[in-house]
């Protein structure tokens, strides 16, 4: 589940405050030497993490003070089983860090994140043609087949699947027609990433260009999708996530005709 | 009332941000600074022994005639250090700003190392934020 929430009282049991450095309640017990866990997860520390908890917390639906199992909840509910941002931010950073040891070049490196999102992307296309169909009795499932619509999904309700918010713009590019730019003012994802100078090349973003490609991949219209820090004055973060098409998708689309 | 600058000092007690934000003070050398923070790491630890009520956290406002040190003790051991004008009517919550703002753009960055120097722009540019909006 990508689905972020940034700190809002709403997201309940993942939530994670956004970075009140606020002590742990129980401090001693919590108390260990990686400084993450004392700054921001105050409420992670409960689950099976903590010294006293036994294995048992984790398995039994009851656990956790009486709230339901990550895989005994219902598929369908998607309100208030939001990921909080800080929890996400601390993963993602460690994504990052570990895919940095093992990749010599900054290419590949966000070859290994697109990639990481691509499978997160495949996933989050099933789950939701999944929701889609069983919220309409399994009746008529919509899956986009043709390009314009398929793109506007993944603007609005993929974005905002997984990002709160959907995209900020869609465009055709004038290089050439099988080229889209999905942009996002503010990406939410990598927002405390500060990239060093010599990386400069580097866009964490690569990540989402990855779901992009998965979720275009589940809809049977393969892409290139990249993604490319665009600053404005206004918005130092703008990211632009440019999708090449392959050829047989508008091959396909032409046949389709209008 | 004016923030002049501010300092982390690691849990090791070394100086890891060092930045000035107004004109007023002199100004040190860079090894200056790390033996000064250096210090300050060891008095703080001998202050927060001297307590007569057991453990106590140590100093935590230094006055000079024109300028207060406040120093903020984090769980992890990461001291910041606010220097600010005597006026200044509530350095500890933008400690705690710079708290939060230290605990995003740092910890969460993966480009960071741990107990390094802080080179992250981006904590610049919320510090530099933080600073501007205390300046009445």
């Amino acid at each position: 589940m990508f689905n972020l929430q940034s700190n809002s009282a709403s997201s309940s049991r993942y939530s994670l405050p956004a970075s009140a450095p606020s002590p742990p309640p129980n401090a001693n017990q919590t108390k260990r030497s990686s400084s993450y866990l004392s700054t921001g997860f105050t409420n992670l520390s409960i689950s099976g993490i903590g010294s006293s908890s036994s294995n048992n917390d984790l398995a039994s639906p009851a656990g956790r003070g009486g709230e339901m199992n990550i895989l005994d909840r219902p598929i369908n509910k998607s309100r208030g089983v939001e990921v909080g941002l800080p929890a996400w931010a601390f993963l993602f950073s460690e994504i990052v860090s570990y895919s940095q040891t093992r990749v010599d070049s900054v290419a590949d490196l966000e070859k290994r994140l697109s990639t990481l999102g691509r499978e997160s992307g495949i996933r989050i296309i099933s789950l939701h043609l999944l929701r889609a169909a069983q919220t309409s009795n399994n009746k008529d499932p919509k899956k986009e087949y043709r390009l314009i619509p398929a793109l506007q999904f993944i603007h609005t309700q993929v974005y905002r699947y997984c990002f709160g918010k959907a995209a900020d713009g869609l465009e055709k590019s004038v290089e050439g027609d099988d080229e889209y730019m999905l942009t996002l003012n503010n990406p939410p994802l990598t927002q405390h990433i500060s990239i060093p100078k010599d990386l400069s090349q580097l866009s964490c973003e690569a990540f989402s260009a990855g779901i992009v490609e998965g979720v275009l991949e589940g809809l049977d219209m393969p892409a290139r999708v990249t993604a490319h820090t665009v600053p404005t004055d206004q918005f130092p973060r703008r990211t632009v996530v440019l999708i090449k098409l392959d050829r047989s998708v508008l091959d396909r689309e032409e046949g389709l005709g209008k | 009332m004016v923030v002049h600058g501010l300092w982390i000092i690691n849990k090791a007690g070394g100086l890891v941000f060092q930045r000035n934000y107004a004109e007023g003070l002199s100004s040190l050398t860079a090894n200056e600074y790390l033996v000064l923070a250096g210090t300050l790491h060891g008095v703080h630890a001998i202050t927060s022994k001297l307590s007569p009520t057991g453990k106590g956290s140590g100093v935590q406002v230094i006055e000079g005639e024109d300028f207060k040190l406040n120093i903020m003790l984090t769980l992890t051991g990461t001291k910041f250090v606010l220097i600010t004008s005597l006026p200044h009517p509530n350095p500890e919550s933008t400690l705690q700003k710079v708290y939060e703002a230290y605990s995003d753009a740092v910890m969460k960055n993966p480009f960071y190392t741990l107990e390094m120097p802080i080179n992250v722009n981006g904590f610049d540019e919320r510090i530099r934020t933080i600073v501007a909006s205390t300046v009445g």
